[in-house]
């Protein structure tokens, strides 16, 4: 690779390294394995920069992490059903909540919301992950899963309804 | 029960997916129908308590600096080895002694004429092997000095120098406390091309400078040197 693409790997695929992290962390579910399928899923855009065709590069770079991390789930057969209970303390640091009830009334939805999403089916919820939290759009979230727009759709349409039922919010409460 | 030809267009409308005559539509729909209405304020309130509490993580800085340096090492040359400039970086790390040790293969140092010099290389390598463990390399994962320093304050009796040697190519990882020796330690830990440097530091008895020594262990390269100045001899 010559200096020039190099430069811009750098400038226009590295930025996003938080939120490829981000997704591998809900699709692993485990710190150290999101650690090395980031790195990983960076080396292999790397590799196939050239194929990059100059669209969103977060969703491209998203679609790699992706891969990498259902490969690597098949090579390490993560056990699917275990919930770690570490992400109730890492949601702690990101609340900005000005009194200490209130940061602990947050901390504790977090907490709620996070094993809620760990708990839905991989199907489910990287759907979730890629619209809620990475904001991308249903042709992004299609193109990054591999399946139709209408597949996408009945997948979030599921998963909320799920979520919806986990988190116990109903419109007649919530209005 | 939700208007059948109005259920996918609920979901759609939420994520602003639909163009703005539909939307229009589906706004129309939603202000005459209580049922439709509630499914889709419970859906809102779902998306909204799901996207503000779920977690954004950031990338650790030893990650970044893992993928900077694999991404820089691809294009350019391997390093040179032999001495001479790429050793710069050291002799502007300021400390009473400092070791520093690298794991490369490319070049080694270290630090060992004198049994209990072995014994005192076999702890730091141990500790280097260790930091090089997931989650085991910073106390402060920062790339600012100025985070990086004050954080040793009243952790450790040294206060190590932490040079910004960003320009020579060792982008500041963070710091971390240690035990080596009987002794509590700052480590500044820097990053050279995926590699990780770990510089501890402590105070020494003897008076005055010592010459740069280095060795290899076990693959690792190591640095030892000892300055009055807080200068590196070169």
């Amino acid at each position: 690779m010559n200096e020039g693409d190099l430069q811009r790997f750098e400038r226009v695929v590295l930025p996003h390294l938080d939120d490829a992290y981000t997704l591998a962390r809900y699709l692993l579910r485990d710190e150290h394995d999101a650690q090395d399928v980031v790195q990983e899923a960076s080396l292999r855009a790397l590799r196939y920069f050239d194929g990059y065709s100059g669209g969103d590069a977060r969703a491209w770079l998203l679609a790699i992490v992706r891969n990498c991390s259902l490969t690597w789930r098949k090579r390490r057969r993560v056990d699917e059903r275990t919930v770690p209970f570490e992400d109730a303390e890492d949601a702690l640091p990101t609340s900005d909540a000005d009194s200490p009830d209130a940061a602990a009334v947050q901390a504790s939805e977090q907490a709620r919301v996070q094993q809620a999403i760990a708990s839905l089916p991989d199907e489910f919820r990287e759907v979730i992950v890629l619209r809620e939290v990475q904001d991308l759009s249903y042709r992004e979230i299609g193109d990054v899963v591999g399946v139709p727009i209408g597949t996408v759709m009945s997948r979030l349409a599921r998963a909320r309804k799920r979520l919806a039922v986990l988190l116990q919010i109903d419109a007649r409460e919530a209005s | 029960m939700v208007c059948d030809q109005y259920r996918d267009a609920l979901e759609a409308r939420l994520d602003g997916e639909l163009a703005a005559e539909e939307a229009r539509e589906i706004d129309r729909h939603l202000a005459t129908c209580p049922s439709c209405a509630r499914q889709f304020a419970t859906l809102a309130e779902t998306r909204r308590v799901v996207s503000e509490n779920a977690m954004r993580y950031t990338a650790p800085d030893v990650l970044k600096a893992r993928i900077r340096g694999a991404v820089a090492r691809s294009a350019s040359p391997p390093v040179a080895t032999g001495t001479g400039n790429k050793f710069r970086w050291w002799r502007e790390i300021a400390a009473g002694v400092a070791i520093a040790i690298v794991s490369s293969s490319i070049t080694f140092m270290a630090a060992s004429r004198s049994a209990r010099a072995y014994s005192e290389a076999d702890e730091l390598l141990a500790s280097h092997v260790r930091s090089l463990m997931p989650g085991h390399l910073t106390d402060v994962p920062s790339t600012q000095q100025h985070t990086v320093k004050p954080w040793f304050n009243g952790r450790v009796d040294v206060s190590p120098a932490v040079p910004n040697l960003d320009k020579a190519g060792f982008p500041l990882v963070g710091g971390r406390a240690d035990y080596v020796r009987g002794r509590v330690v700052p480590v500044v830990v820097y990053a050279r091309r995926g590699h990780m440097i770990n510089v501890y530091a402590w105070p020494s008895s003897s008076q005055g400078g010592s010459p740069a020594n280095d060795h290899s262990r076990n693959g690792y390269h190591f640095v030892n040197w000892r300055s009055s100045t807080g200068r590196c001899p070169t």
